[in-house]
């Protein structure tokens, strides 16, 4: 468990002391919250910036006015967990782009499938603990799934709760990777071949001259 | 590469990555509720693999924009992208008939750019679905239960089920607006129980508001949803054999006739009528409300919205003429 706050605390300085990943994570958590607020309303909001006659301000009011939603239209949990996506989803966009900078695209590419699994997951839980989740109950609605959810203890809210949970373990897994130094494992002891204990930059640093010139005579 | 490079490059993948989940998102949203047409063109193909053979393909094809035209789609317009339905319709004819000059490809042809053409204008019409559907609501009426004052020129339908803690806060604001709306707006409450999610107690304490409307007019109906919302701790928790004969007996209603009407059943049609006039115009929770402007312009707004928010709405319901 200490291990993985420090990794995470080594990730976050190493990602988030550059201003463009904070701006990034920003961006796209705001994003996400405003997607998760609005949802249930794009049709009305569409409808009112669609109207020539009222003025812009006007439009810009009611949009915004929408936001209070996040403390009327859903619970504590809800609102809970749907904060918590859109800043884990922030977090984990922009150390995805820090892996892909330091051009590791597998570790990126993995981290992407779980936080874009997080995100999918999480989408399915926005909406409020009242009609059950919208995305299930509008989306989904031709299938039973306001049924379906109605079987659930807290009818689809797990589906947040799971969301974040899969944005947290992506952000974990992402730290781990970002705090190790981007080199080959070193082998233990007496393991491996000489070329290869050698050739790691954390050998180099650990062995003397002396001991360099002895491993090799060997 | 430079590390400035390889920074906008990645960001760019990000970027589109976004862009391609986002779009992924609409078209699973979009095939969800898929037109008829498409869900019937998808049912055709499935048919289609089972045969083996494409003999049977121009035929099926064929029969499928017969039925498609000659039942389901009386009205159809001209197709802006397409052939008109007249136009299509002759195609066929004169192709069932064995009179047609065009060649097997051409036929197919010019029957596939109808079909898109249509399938398109009804996801055009889906988008706009929330209003077109709000817009066949029932207008106020003498049944309904108003507050405010009743030739306000603007209008809040709301459908609310009484289990719903969202709608106890929806009630709040609305009332608060109405009241602060000098006349301009009016409130109209309407039934929408969750039975999936409130089995039984939601529907019962729709009758019985009902029944506290039939007892002691409009009136009493109001004072029984405020003291009811004041009361109840929602999410299908209320004990109801407590609860209702105490706001019966609170506002001054008879309780054995009270009790005696909650019993009757003879709200339950109506009920039904306003959960039927919920769904077909597109309501899936409560609370679901519809802002109706002077001139019939609608406005769905959708779950416990804040009271700003509601008021912002309703004053450009006012502007509208």
């Amino acid at each position: 468990m200490r291990s993985y706050v420090s990794d995470l605390y080594t990730a976050f300085a190493r990602v988030f002391t550059r201003a463009g990943y904070i701006v990034l994570a920003s961006a796209l958590a705001l994003a996400a919250f405003l997607f998760a607020v609005w949802f249930p309303n794009f049709a009305l909001i569409g409808e009112v910036f669609g109207t020539p006659d009222v003025a812009l301000i006007a439009k810009l009011r009611f949009a915004l006015s929408l936001l209070g939603g996040i403390a009327t239209n859903f619970d504590l949990l809800s609102a809970g967990y749907t904060v918590a996506i859109a800043v884990l989803f922030g977090i984990n966009t922009a150390m995805i782009a820090y892996l892909l900078t330091q051009k590791r695209v597998v570790a990126a590419g993995q981290n992407l499938v779980i936080g874009s699994g997080g995100m999918a997951t999480g989408a399915l839980g926005i909406g409020c603990a009242a009609c059950g989740s919208l995305v299930f109950t509008t989306v989904l609605s031709s299938f039973g799934a306001a049924s379906a959810v109605a079987l659930l203890p807290w009818q689809g809210e797990e589906f947040g709760i799971l969301g974040a949970a899969l944005l947290l373990v992506s952000v974990s897994l992402m730290s781990r990777k970002i705090a190790a130094p981007g080199s080959c494992e070193t082998p233990a002891r007496g393991v491996g071949r000489t070329r290869d204990r050698i050739a790691t930059p954390v050998n180099v640093k650990r062995l003397t001259f002396t001991q360099l010139d002895e491993v090799t005579k060997r | 590469m430079k590390p400035e490079t390889q920074n906008k490059l990645a960001i760019t993948v990000v970027v589109a990555a976004v862009v391609v989940a986002a779009a992924a998102l609409i078209m699973v949203m979009r095939m969800s509720y898929p037109p008829d047409e498409a869900r019937v063109m998808r049912l055709i193909e499935q048919q289609l693999a089972k045969q083996d053979g494409s003999a049977a393909v121009p035929a099926l094809t064929e029969a499928r924009v017969v039925r498609l035209i000659e039942e389901r789609l009386p009205a159809m317009e001209s197709a802006g992208k397409g052939i008109s339905e007249a136009r299509l319709k002759k195609l066929i004819d004169e192709r069932l008939a064995g009179k047609s000059a065009l060649p097997d490809k051409e036929f197919e042809a010019r029957v596939e750019k109808g079909i898109v053409a249509f399938i398109e204008k009804q996801r055009r019409a889906e988008q706009e679905r929330p209003n077109q559907l709000a817009r066949n609501l029932p207008r106020p009426n003498k049944s309904d239960h108003i507050y405010g004052n009743p030739t306000a020129p603007v209008t809040l339908i709301e459908y609310s089920d009484f289990e719903c803690p969202f709608c106890k806060r929806f009630h709040d604001s609305v009332k608060q607006v109405v009241d602060a709306s000098k006349g301009q707006v009016k409130w109209v409450y309407r039934h929408f129980p969750i039975e999936q999610l409130h089995p039984v107690k939601a529907r019962k304490e729709a009758v019985a508001a009902e029944c506290a409307g039939e007892l002691g007019g409009h009136d009493a109906f109001w004072k029984f949803a405020d003291r009811f919302f004041e009361l109840t701790p929602s999410n299908n928790r209320t004990d109801v054999d407590t609860v209702l004969p105490q706001i019966a007996r609170e506002i001054g209603l008879d309780e054995k006739q009270f009790a005696s009407c909650v019993a009757s059943g003879r709200h339950d049609q109506r009920i039904d009528k306003d959960i039927r006039d919920a769904q077909t115009s597109g309501a899936n929770g409560t609370p679901w409300s519809v802002i109706v402007s002077k001139g019939g312009k609608t406005y769905v707004l959708s779950g416990a919205q804040p009271q700003a928010a509601i008021k912002q709405l309703t004053e450009l319901a006012l502007q509208e003429k």
